[in-house]
């Protein structure tokens, strides 16, 4: 009871903070404080996913996005004139606005569709409980993967990591099996991009490198001669 | 009295939360400590070292002058005189030439280890001089940006195997989490905040060219890094480096598989992509930590500081602090991805395990640390054997070496542990 307690004031810290920096990405005029209120925010968007469990994805969203990408802005940004940026007009402020607008209405439009939202349940629990509809283990052992018991408190899942570890690895020796400590997230992860959507995957990053190639093509000057 | 606080110890640590929670701050006291210690170590080591390649004596003296104090410090009176005659042995014997040797009747000798810590009294106590025109949030918060993100991610790396104790095991690494190297890659990966901070708050030219420069540098590397890691974790299948480190125990080191499993032919195939992966590792760590020959974002030459021109007193010594444990984590990931990290080798330590727990944890640990002072050796001597790269060649030798290798490296690691079984 107590733990739970803890897990759910914990989640409820960083989310709260999570969305204080998203806010303050787009009410701030120096866009340099922008950014770094932005990086913030992954950071405790990754402290969620840390929390759940899935510690694979919280890394990849420190390392892709607060370690790179947006250190690109930041690179980008600095090139600015800051003072300039700070006194611009109501113009950029109104297109700031309405834009914001439209991603919150698509993030809630979102949140409303997942399975059980409107049911008022979680909407993760009840894709974990759906875990065999997901396909994510296909060993006869997948049953005892799903969860067991919900981690941070009551409202978030928490996966056995013992009987996950083994149906995603099926010839682990038992005793690896047992010590393997956290769920085999990065496992689960990769068989289902690289099985399941493994087309999907691919054709994004078809997708994604026509879009570097185009952006270098773009760039590039054409010599005269 | 005595036996209550004992039985009320033994009573906190059965509780299994409890008991995670000590060990927990035990060991990260003992890894930061570790950390801090061997950031002034590096220091020293960097100093001794250099003065030991180019020939001169590098510093080896602020030692304890006991030629201050009257009573023992006059010629005629030496200290250690005094003590042979208080034994009565002759001056001419072996001891007292050994000590005369190690300059025991000047000093008390230090071999110049004191010199760091001097260096760092001197910073703080230096007039600490921020400049007007600086942006001063950015400016005051890029120095703990530096320092902050080594110290970290030291939390994943392993210094010893586990020890079981009556009341439960203790497994010898800060945080035991599952997605070890790329843990370090993400939060050191943050101390480009820092360093981009401190250049453009500095609100001038030089240092923002510096920033620019590095931030550049750091991304373009830490590609080539991340894919270079990859095909030694194929080879064990895991991202836990507790696990990897027991593996390389068990069945040879990922650089020397002479035991165990490693005598087996795939083993033998795999160096090739293995070395291959260590050398462009090695080098990424390198460009990482900023070193030489990858010192773009503070040469001094085209650059009048870089980006930590305009800094005086403990802010400058910060970034350096932040360089040197950038340094020291390198090393430690290097030595536990490539090196064995904790393993004595040899099936050593198996045998020492069935022997006694701590005993084992002890040697392993020491082992760690023997293996951490060569590589930082390693990292000074190639400081001061190549000449820095020009900037465009950095860049070419990241993106169109480095990257391609890794990947090409990759394919190899998949081809042999496809057709050679």
């Amino acid at each position: 009871m107590f733990e739970s307690a803890i897990c759910q004031i914990i989640f409820y810290v960083f989310a709260a903070l999570a969305a204080l920096c998203a806010i303050g990405v787009v009410a701030f005029r120096n866009p340099v404080a922008s950014a770094m209120n932005m990086a913030l925010s992954f950071g405790f968007t990754a402290a969620i996913l840390f929390g759940m469990g899935a510690q694979f994805l919280g890394i990849v969203q420190l390392i892709v996005y607060a370690g790179a990408i947006l250190v690109l802005f930041l690179f980008v940004v600095m090139m600015l004139d800051v003072k300039a940026e700070e006194h611009s007009g109501l113009m950029p402020m109104v297109v700031g606005v309405v834009v914001a607008s439209i991603f919150a209405g698509i993030v809630t439009h979102v949140a409303l569709h997942l399975p059980g939202a409107q049911d008022g349940a979680c909407p993760v629990i009840t894709a974990c409980e759906n875990i065999d509809a997901l396909a994510v283990t296909d060993t006869p052992k997948a049953e005892t993967a799903a969860p067991q018991q919900t981690g941070f408190g009551g409202s978030l899942p928490q996966l056995d990591s013992k009987a996950a570890n083994q149906a995603a690895n099926p010839g682990m020796r038992p005793e690896a099996a047992a010590a393997a400590t956290g769920y085999p997230d990065v496992k689960l992860l990769g068989k289902t991009l690289f099985t399941q959507y493994n087309i999907a995957f691919v054709i994004l990053s078809f997708a994604l490198l026509s879009g570097t190639v185009g952006a270098v093509a773009l760039a590039r000057k054409i010599r005269k001669d | 009295m005595m036996d209550a606080i004992l039985n009320w110890c033994d009573n906190l640590l059965e509780n299994d939360i409890w008991f995670y929670l000590i060990t927990t701050v035990i060991k990260l006291v003992l890894m930061f400590a570790v950390i801090l210690a061997f950031v002034v170590l590096s220091v020293w080591i960097e100093r001794r070292v250099a003065g030991w390649i180019q020939d001169r004596p590098g510093p080896n003296r602020a030692g304890i002058p006991l030629t201050l104090f009257k009573r023992y410090g006059s010629k005629e009176k030496q200290p250690l005189k005094n003590v042979l005659h208080y034994f009565g042995i002759p001056e001419t014997c072996w001891i007292a030439k050994l000590c005369t040797w190690l300059k025991l009747d000047r000093d008390i000798p230090t071999f110049g280890l004191m010199q760091p810590c001097l260096d760092g009294g001197k910073l703080f106590l230096k007039q600490e001089n921020t400049p007007s025109y600086v942006r001063k949030i950015y400016f005051i918060i890029a120095p703990m940006l530096v320092l902050g993100p080594p110290m970290v991610a030291a939390a994943v790396v392993p210094f010893a195997s586990s020890a079981s104790t009556c009341w439960g095991d203790i497994n010898m690494v800060v945080a035991n989490i599952g997605i070890g190297p790329l843990w370090i890659f993400a939060i050191s990966g943050l101390s480009v905040y820092g360093i981009t901070m401190a250049g453009w708050s500095s609100n001038s030219k030089f240092p923002f060219l510096g920033g620019l420069r590095a931030t550049a540098q750091l991304i373009s590397y830490e590609v080539a890094m991340g894919l270079s890691i990859i095909p030694l974790l194929m080879m064990f299948g895991t991202l836990n480096m507790q696990d990897i480190v027991s593996n390389q125990a068990a069945n040879g080191w990922t650089l020397l598989p002479l035991w165990g499993e490693g005598l087996s032919l795939q083993r033998w195939a795999l160096m090739v992509p293995m070395v291959l992966s260590f050398i462009i590792f090695v080098t990424c760590v390198f460009a990482e930590a900023n070193r030489t020959p990858f010192d773009m974002a503070e040469c001094e030459t085209d650059l009048v500081g870089g980006y930590h021109t305009e800094y005086s007193s403990m802010k400058f010594a910060s970034f350096f602090m932040g360089e040197y444990a950038a340094m020291v984590i390198g090393s430690a990931l290097v030595v536990t991805l490539f090196l064995g990290g904790w393993s004595i080798g040899f099936g050593a330590d198996e045998a020492l395990h069935a022997w006694c727990d701590w005993v084992a944890v002890i040697c392993q640990f020491l082992m760690f640390i023997i293996k951490l002072l060569a590589f930082i050796f390693f990292f000074v001597w190639v400081r001061w054997t190549l000449p820095r790269f020009r900037w465009d060649q950095v860049m070419k030798l990241g993106w169109l070496v480095f990257l391609e290798l890794a990947v090409a490296n990759i394919f190899l690691t998949a081809a042999i542990l496809y057709f050679i079984k």
